[in-house]
């Protein structure tokens, strides 16, 4: 599994789309060191949740008769479903501020992705 | 010709939702929902569960209209999801068409992306369109343009006045990301996806019970002598619980809600226990080559003894619970109490069809689950607080005036023209008007995404307001 290129562009998606969102109501052209910093704090969140939370169902699972487009099938729809879940009721439970929006839409779309860029890649 | 018609459905997203509460938006979004499925998946519309669950999703967008209520938004959601779902797949349960459904349109985008064949397609499609040349032929273009404009504003007033006449402020982003989530959506059910291998189980899985081949007759005599004697008990047991309690019943005076509230939830506490735990003895003792056994018919007629026992539990409850509304009027929770009651009564019906017909677990739950859906569309169809300020005033033996002014707006109109024909306070009628007065106003700033039925009944007492001062 190549991991690190896995969660370097997995941040990159996570950190377009939480600037993304966020910058369609308060971005000013004063918080772009802001937005480079933050690749710093999005790495973490976006190697822990895939390391925890995506890494260990194709570790654990992964057989020569069992690929990882297999595993994507059988597992990813119950992984997408309860991690939408989650974040929807994160959204809620922060009366739908732009800031729980921006983070939790960023980490539904990044993990999702992820699994695709996992999914995809190359059979040894 | 395709990506255009989601495009243009996403903009028609963004002009029914963005920045807007519910109301005729989501019952044209449901209009809007049904003609993409159909324009994508015609030959799907073709099966009658697809065209049934597409009937019942416009119904519910027509209830949303009509009831504006918490109950038939989500009632409306639910069967948005079971269409989706039913599109991908129409022979699976009811509960596979919401898993189905619901990973369509959270994740259908991800799970098309993996597809080999679709990978293959989006290849060709790069290919052919070559991006690289593409995003120069825009990217390069652009960056010169900008850089030329603004040296050439520099040099020339006449020049800068017409570019400082330029206005991008009619460009929204926040309503562009919208549309971007609507394009997500719409891409997303436009072709259904599969839950796998949770689907191919599921159509695999009939609602018969197999013989197994592995039969001993001498394991299944014990079985059934055990089911004999226990069901044989538990049998007489409730009966003379049911003896008892109506005895209780007819001797009942309770003039406080309290003391007859205690009594129905005990009795639903009692049903809960007594009808789980029938329900889970009758399905182990049946749940294998039993239903086979020659001998079985002393078994059988003492669980259907057992589930008329329980039928009768719940028409005791049901007495209790209408008493309880008589005496002091209809809420939620007494309402729920008939759901739970309705709920029950099906439950034990179908474990009765089950024995009966030598059904297996799947039968159980693939008729439960179906009742229960069809249970929320029919409630979701019912004004509930109009309804129950309505019965309280005009038919309970007592009331209680301020649970009804806290309900949600949608009985304010009643509450106001009831509002003397009942002995309340002036602090309680003080209440109602100004609930009135607060519904009319939100009612008239409403934008037209938002109306729903109660504005037309609105314009309508105003024009005979109009008609009767003239």
């Amino acid at each position: 599994m190549n991991l690190s290129s896995n969660l370097g562009k997995s941040t990159l998606l996570a950190s377009a789309v939480f600037w993304g969102i966020l910058g369609s109501k308060v971005l000013q052209i004063t918080f772009m060191p802001f937005v480079l910093l933050s690749f710093i704090p999005i790495f973490i969140c976006v190697a822990s949740s895939v390391i925890v939370s995506i890494c260990p169902i194709f570790w654990l699972t992964e057989r020569e008769s069992f690929n990882k487009k297999r595993i994507f099938k059988a597992y990813f729809p119950y992984y997408a479903i309860v991690v939408f879940g989650i974040c929807v009721l994160a959204i809620i439970d922060n009366s739908f501020s732009i800031l729980a929006i921006a983070f939790f839409s960023s980490a539904f779309i990044s993990t999702c992705q992820s699994w695709v860029w996992f999914a995809k890649e190359e059979q040894p | 010709m395709k990506q255009i018609v989601i495009l243009i459905a996403a903009v028609l997203f963004s002009l029914l939702f963005y920045g807007q509460s519910v109301g005729l938006n989501l019952a044209l979004f449901a209009v809007l929902a049904l003609v993409l499925l159909l324009f994508y998946n015609l030959k799907k519309f073709r099966d009658r569960g697809v065209l049934l669950h597409s009937v019942a999703y416009l119904l519910s967008a027509v209830l949303v209209f009509v009831h504006r209520s918490s109950l038939s938004v989500m009632a409306n959601l639910l069967m948005f999801v079971s269409l989706v779902g039913a599109v991908s797949e129409s022979q699976s349960s009811i509960y596979l068409k919401w898993l189905n459904g619901l990973y369509t349109s959270i994740a259908g985008f991800f799970h098309r992306n993996i597809d080999r064949q679709e990978a293959s397609k989006a290849s060709n499609w790069k290919q052919k369109a070559d991006l690289p040349q593409l995003a120069k032929l825009i990217g390069i273009p652009i960056v010169f343009i900008i850089l030329f404009v603004l040296l050439y504003r520099q040099g020339n007033p006449v020049f800068e006045g017409l570019i400082a006449r330029i206005n991008f402020d009619f460009i929204n982003l926040q309503w562009l990301l919208f549309t971007l989530m609507g394009y997500y959506l719409f891409s997303n059910i436009a072709q259904p996806v599969l839950v796998e291998p949770a689907t191919s189980a599921d159509l695999s899985v009939s609602n018969n019970l197999l013989e197994t081949a592995n039969f001993s007759e001498a394991s299944l005599k014990k079985e059934q002598q055990l089911g004999t004697t226990l069901l044989g008990l538990l049998n007489l047991l409730l009966l003379v619980y049911i003896l008892t309690d109506i005895i209780s019943i007819n001797a009942m005076i309770v003039s406080k809600a309290s003391e007859l509230s205690i009594q129905v939830h005990n009795g639903i506490n009692t049903l809960i226990a007594s009808i789980i735990i029938a329900i889970i003895i009758i399905l182990y003792f049946f749940r294998g080559n039993l239903n086979f056994y020659a001998h079985n018919r002393i078994l059988k007629n003492l669980s259907f003894l057992w589930i008329s026992l329980n039928v009768a539990l719940i028409v005791l409850i049901a007495i209790k619970n209408q008493n309880y509304i008589g005496a002091f009027g209809l809420t939620y929770k007494r309402i729920g109490v008939y759901v739970y009651i309705f709920m029950t009564l099906i439950g034990l019906l179908t474990t009765f069809l089950k024995v009966l017909n030598l059904k297996n677990l799947a039968f159980l739950f693939r008729s439960n689950t179906q009742v229960a859906f069809m249970t929320l569309l029919l409630l979701s169809g019912v004004n509930w607080d109009r309804r129950i300020t309505q019965y309280n005033l005009t038919q309970a033996q007592d009331f209680d005036m301020d649970y009804l002014i806290k309900l949600s707006n949608r009985n304010a109109i009643l509450l106001y023209d009831l509002k003397d024909s009942v002995a309340i306070s002036e602090t309680q009628k003080r209440a109602i008007e100004k609930k009135y007065q607060y519904y009319i106003q939100e009612l008239q700033q409403r934008n037209w995404q938002e109306l729903n039925y109660d504005n037309f009944s609105l314009d309508l007492l105003k024009t005979e307001s109009n008609s009767v001062f003239k």
